[in-house]
């Protein structure tokens, strides 16, 4: 009976074991580098991203339905033709309203396009990351040009950099996660630092030339020195100036951009060096 | 030489609805953590390993779950290819060695399972992030909140679903 039950185990272990050296074996790799294992995450984000393209599309059209048609039922049953007439002029009323938010969205977002970011494509954002790390999901890869390390942001500022791309959707690391970094200067006073993610909803000020100046409500723009995001775009904005830790003084920043509130975004896929480029990367983000 | 062909369809058909169940069960966690906030503390795929775990009786079988559940989320993420991978497969693993020594139908057994498997999950992965890329930095009190919010979220969801799972197998069986 022991020698059956023993028996019964061993595939157990053995099923273990290799499960355990295989996923092991794809973090060594990716540790020393020694074999490219990016086909399988561009593999499976292949397979998996247009189901995730389909379930956020019918999700949108669930919630549409049901906010713009269910959710009013029973609420204006007094009067049934003077009900559908209002709910027909009041869908007609926000669908206007959602195509002028578009378009105003879409104004911006071109003459964002023709300024000198360079070229750009815009990408509509389809997934959040199912792991707990700061990541969105965009539906443009590799065959519309975005590669690893395009900046991506919106025009009220920097959103994050993408890390990994498949053909036809990338993942984009926010600047908020916690190993993010991007290279900035104060608007004011030109002084150059790193603001860092602090894997919640605001950013830290890692370094400075000088701190003393700094003060509430100053902005942060992008110093183009990580040579991932291009000079000048907004970055973030100071909340709160803290006591000195260290040598520096405890400074939170509220990125520029809602990044909780994502849709369309812009993905860099050249920018032109700026005449800093010759310096050395100081806010370069890693994944 | 004897062929049985229901059974093999019947055996393929429950392998498909098993791994339609598992893309699904990850294609709904990016779409809806995207689409309602705090949908990202919650991890369907970690439930899933530890609710296959307990219930399937078949230890190999939550290993692979896990496995594949972990790895697919890793993909779909900005996360260590590997890590939710292991992390998961061993959640499957040490799930199934409980579900086959302890009660683990009681609310309250799921409910601290759960928690505590949903902390060791963040910790390791963290880890793991940690050897392949740079450190987490600063951010740790930050982490510990983030593990302790997600184990809460995960332990009272895990335990209704569980619940509707449970009704809905005995109402099928």
């Amino acid at each position: 009976m022991i020698r059956i039950v023993a028996a019964s185990k061993k595939p157990t272990w053995i099923a273990l074991g290799i499960a355990l050296v295989l996923q092991t074996g794809l973090i060594s790799f990716q540790a020393r580098h020694r074999i490219d294992t990016s086909f399988v995450r561009v593999w499976i984000l292949d397979s998996l991203a247009p189901l995730e393209k389909l379930v956020d599309r019918s999700t949108y059209a669930a919630l549409y339905v049901w906010e713009r048609y269910f959710a009013l039922v029973g609420t204006h049953d007094e009067n049934e033709r003077l009900r559908h007439q209002v709910e027909e002029l009041r869908m007609q009323l926000h669908q206007n309203r959602e195509d002028m938010l578009e378009l105003q969205r879409l104004r911006s977002m071109l003459s964002l396009s023709s300024s000198d970011t360079g070229k750009t494509v815009v990408a509509r954002v389809i997934g959040r990351d199912p792991a707990r790390s700061q990541t969105i999901t965009i539906d443009k890869g590799t065959v519309q040009g975005v590669r690893p390390d395009s900046a991506v942001i919106t025009p009220a500022g920097v959103v994050g950099r993408v890390i990994y791309s498949s053909n036809f959707f990338s993942i984009v690391q926010l600047i908020i996660d916690s190993q993010s970094a991007v290279g900035v200067l104060l608007q004011s006073t030109r002084r150059q630092g790193v603001v860092r993610g602090t894997g919640g909803l605001s950013l830290d000020l890692d370094y400075i030339d000088d701190d003393n100046d700094l003060k509430q409500g100053d902005t942060f723009l992008s110093s183009g020195l990580d040579r991932i995001y291009p000079k000048g775009l907004p970055v973030g904005v100071i909340t709160s100036v803290g006591p000195r830790r260290g040598l520096l003084k405890m400074v939170q920043v509220r990125p520029s951009a809602d990044l909780g509130r994502l849709e369309e975004v812009i993905c860099i896929l050249e920018h032109p060096q700026n005449a800093d480029s010759d310096e050395p990367a100081q806010g370069s983000a890693n994944p | 030489m004897t062929v049985y062909p229901m059974a093999r369809v019947s055996t393929l058909g429950m392998l498909g609805k098993f791994a339609a169940a598992l893309v699904a069960v990850v294609v709904i966690q990016g779409v809806f953590s995207f689409k309602f906030k705090v949908f990202g503390f919650f991890d369907l795929p970690l439930i899933f390993s530890v609710y296959y775990g307990f219930t399937l009786g078949n230890p190999v079988a939550s290993i692979v779950i896990g496995s594949s559940l972990g790895l697919m989320q890793d993909s779909l993420s900005g996360a260590v290819l590997g890590a939710n991978g292991l992390s998961k497969t061993i959640i499957g693993f040490l799930a199934a060695s409980a579900g086959s020594k302890f009660a683990v139908d009681q609310p309250v057994t799921r409910l601290l399972a759960l928690f505590l498997f949903t902390i060791g999950d963040g910790i390791l992965v963290t880890i793991l992030g940690a050897m392949v890329g740079p450190a987490l930095g600063a951010t740790y009190s930050v982490a510990l909140t983030s593990w302790a919010l997600s184990a809460t979220f995960n332990a009272v969801l895990g335990l209704v679903l569980f619940a509707y799972h449970d009704r809905w197998s005995h109402a099928t069986t």
